[in-house]
């Protein structure tokens, strides 16, 4: 009677166990079967609904630097997943709440930063509209401002940091081509104690590129005098021959143009223009060489590029 | 039979149950006060309600799930009475599928309520009764059956408060797992993907289950998950409730 109760007992824990086995791997066909079928999702509709960083702070009850890493390791992920389409709208809004939740943690300013500036890019470049109808080239600028917000964040946040204004003029000078901008940002970067001395000759370019070129020389002449090493004071020189080339140039070319409204033809050399009287003398670049002239352009050069005296 | 009178008395004992009362009011001032929250928004208003409501009834479901169904199988072992069931002709197995049944049907009396209500504030909003989001909470109900069993299977064999941790842990694995299918993405071939496959593959995804996002927002649901989900969900809560009889009739009460 013990035995045929326990041989039951034993034979239906076999069955349990087999009817356990049968379930689990149900459950991993229809787990995969279920992830294969396609829900139509909103894109980025998860991230629409984010409070501000300034009510997490206390939904997050102490844990407030948790959160923010928990929210930046999520973000790398969303903002590397190419195929959310409308990834970049909500980019700043993210940004911001980590830099509420802790605004010392540095990496989010800087990756925030980079990761709107390739956004752009991606912006213009890639087959699909991302911009879904805004303008492509609209949607990038509002990428590029964001990367200035987040980036601006970061040295409000941090103002003994020199690499968040270092990292706005450099986007400014390089991608964004807005000069003045840059040389602000350079130089609110070179007034934080630590900035590298580069710096201010990245300033001094912005100034070039931004077309004033007294100040630029001016600048350069600066950076000439004060410098500490033989390096510094060669690629001062070459940027002061550079801006004296670019005034020359401009001078001769418009003299030239000049000369060509009056007689009807280039001149034949640099010389006639200080014949004609629209110049008092020929100048010559910082080392004393001539310009070369192209009398069939009316087009002047120097004689050797400024990067290699 | 003998499943259906312990699941009797279980429905009984949950409606004496004051903390199903709370929690009922808690979620019920939720979906009232979706009214409130659609106040301060700008827009769509609706939308917010029917947010605020589903999420309500999910959530406070899942509370009563776990808070009722940790204490289910505990406090009959805790008041001895379990020595006076199991004396009788009764499997350990009938006992575990009348409790759940028990607490299933309390759910579903109270997610009938809890819908009541919603789609009362939301009629009186739209002016129309929206068939569609009984889709989302019969999905929730099914997710509540689920967790339900979970607590059933912690309750078999571990106090109340240990198994409302390790409910609420199942519950939040549930709707963060979807997480694994994004880290596979960036992995590379290897023991640890396999691990991290086999993990997706056996963890509860409780977003098969939620359907709130298509149905708020009139999005179109693909015909083939309805039927999966619904298989997927069975399925996961058969197996909890055959590992939780698994356990029970090992367990010794002397």
């Amino acid at each position: 009677m013990l035995k045929s109760a326990a041989a039951k007992k034993g034979s239906a824990t076999v069955l349990l166990v087999l009817f356990l086995l049968a379930a689990s791997s149900a459950i991993v066909l229809l787990k995969a079967a279920t992830d294969k079928v396609v829900r139509t999702k909103i894109p980025g509709s998860s991230i629409i609904y984010i409070p501000s960083g300034k009510f997490l702070k206390f939904a997050t009850f102490g844990y407030r630097d948790l959160a923010a890493d928990a929210i930046y390791i999520w973000a790398i992920q969303y903002y590397t997943t190419p195929t959310i389409d409308d990834r970049f709208d909500h980019l700043d809004h993210v940004f911001a709440i980590i830099n509420e939740l802790d605004p010392r943690f540095q990496d989010p300013y800087e990756v925030g930063a980079m990761i709107a500036v390739d956004g752009a890019q991606e912006v213009l470049t890639d087959t699909r509209d991302l911009s879904r109808g805004r303008g492509r080239l609209e949607y990038a600028r509002s990428l590029i401002q964001a990367a200035f917000a987040i980036l601006d964040r970061g040295a409000a946040n941090n103002p003994d940091q020199w690499v968040y204004p270092f990292n706005a003029g450099h986007i400014a000078l390089m991608t964004l081509k807005d000069y003045p901008l840059a040389e602000k940002y350079f130089e609110q970067c070179m007034k934080i104690p630590g900035a590298p001395e580069f710096v201010e000759r990245l300033r001094a370019n912005a100034i070039y590129k931004k077309g004033d070129l007294k100040t630029s020389w001016e600048t350069w002449l600066d950076i000439f005098k004060r410098a500490p090493d033989e390096r510094t004071k060669k690629i001062a020189s070459n940027h002061l021959y550079n801006v004296k080339a670019t005034i020359d140039r401009a001078a001769l070319e418009e003299a030239a143009s000049k000369y060509r409204e009056g007689h009807g033809r280039l001149p034949p050399d640099l010389e006639a223009l200080v014949r004609a009287g629209f110049l008092r003398e020929v100048p010559k670049d910082l080392d004393g060489k001539d310009y070369f002239y192209d009398p069939a352009t009316g087009k002047v050069r120097t004689a050797i590029s400024p990067w290699r005296r | 039979m003998k499943i259906g009178a312990i699941a009797g008395i279980t429905f009984k004992e949950a409606k004496r149950d004051r903390i199903l009362y709370l929690l009922f009011f808690f979620a019920a001032l939720g979906i009232v006060a979706s009214r409130v929250l659609a106040i301060l928004t700008v827009g769509d208003r609706v939308k917010i309600i029917k947010d605020v409501g589903l999420a309500s009834i999910s959530l406070f479901g899942v509370l009563m799930a776990i808070l009722i169904g940790t204490g289910l199988v505990y406090k009959e072992i805790d008041k001895k009475t379990i020595y006076t069931l199991l004396a009788k002709p009764l499997y350990r197995a009938e006992f575990i599928l009348g409790k759940f049944l028990g607490l299933v049907l309390t759910l579903f009396v109270m997610t009938g309520a809890m819908t009541l209500i919603f789609l009362a504030i939301v009629y009186a909003h739209t002016l129309k009764i929206e068939g569609s989001l009984l889709v989302a909470v019969a999905y929730i109900f099914l997710e509540l059956v689920l967790v339900t069993a979970v607590a059933i299977l912690f309750s078999s064999f571990s106090t109340p408060i240990l198994s409302s941790l390790f409910a609420l842990a199942f519950y939040l694995i549930g709707h963060l797992s979807w997480g694994l299918e994004l880290i596979l993405k960036k992995m590379r071939p290897g023991a640890g993907k396999a691990l991290v496959r086999g993990l997706d593959m056996i963890l509860p995804d409780l977003e098969n289950f939620n359907f709130k996002t298509e149905v708020v927002h009139g999005l179109p649901i693909p015909p083939g998950i309805y039927l999966s989900s619904f298989l997927y969900g069975v399925c996961y809560t058969a197996f909890i409730l055959g590992l939780a009889v698994l356990i029970f009739r090992r367990r010794d009460f002397i």
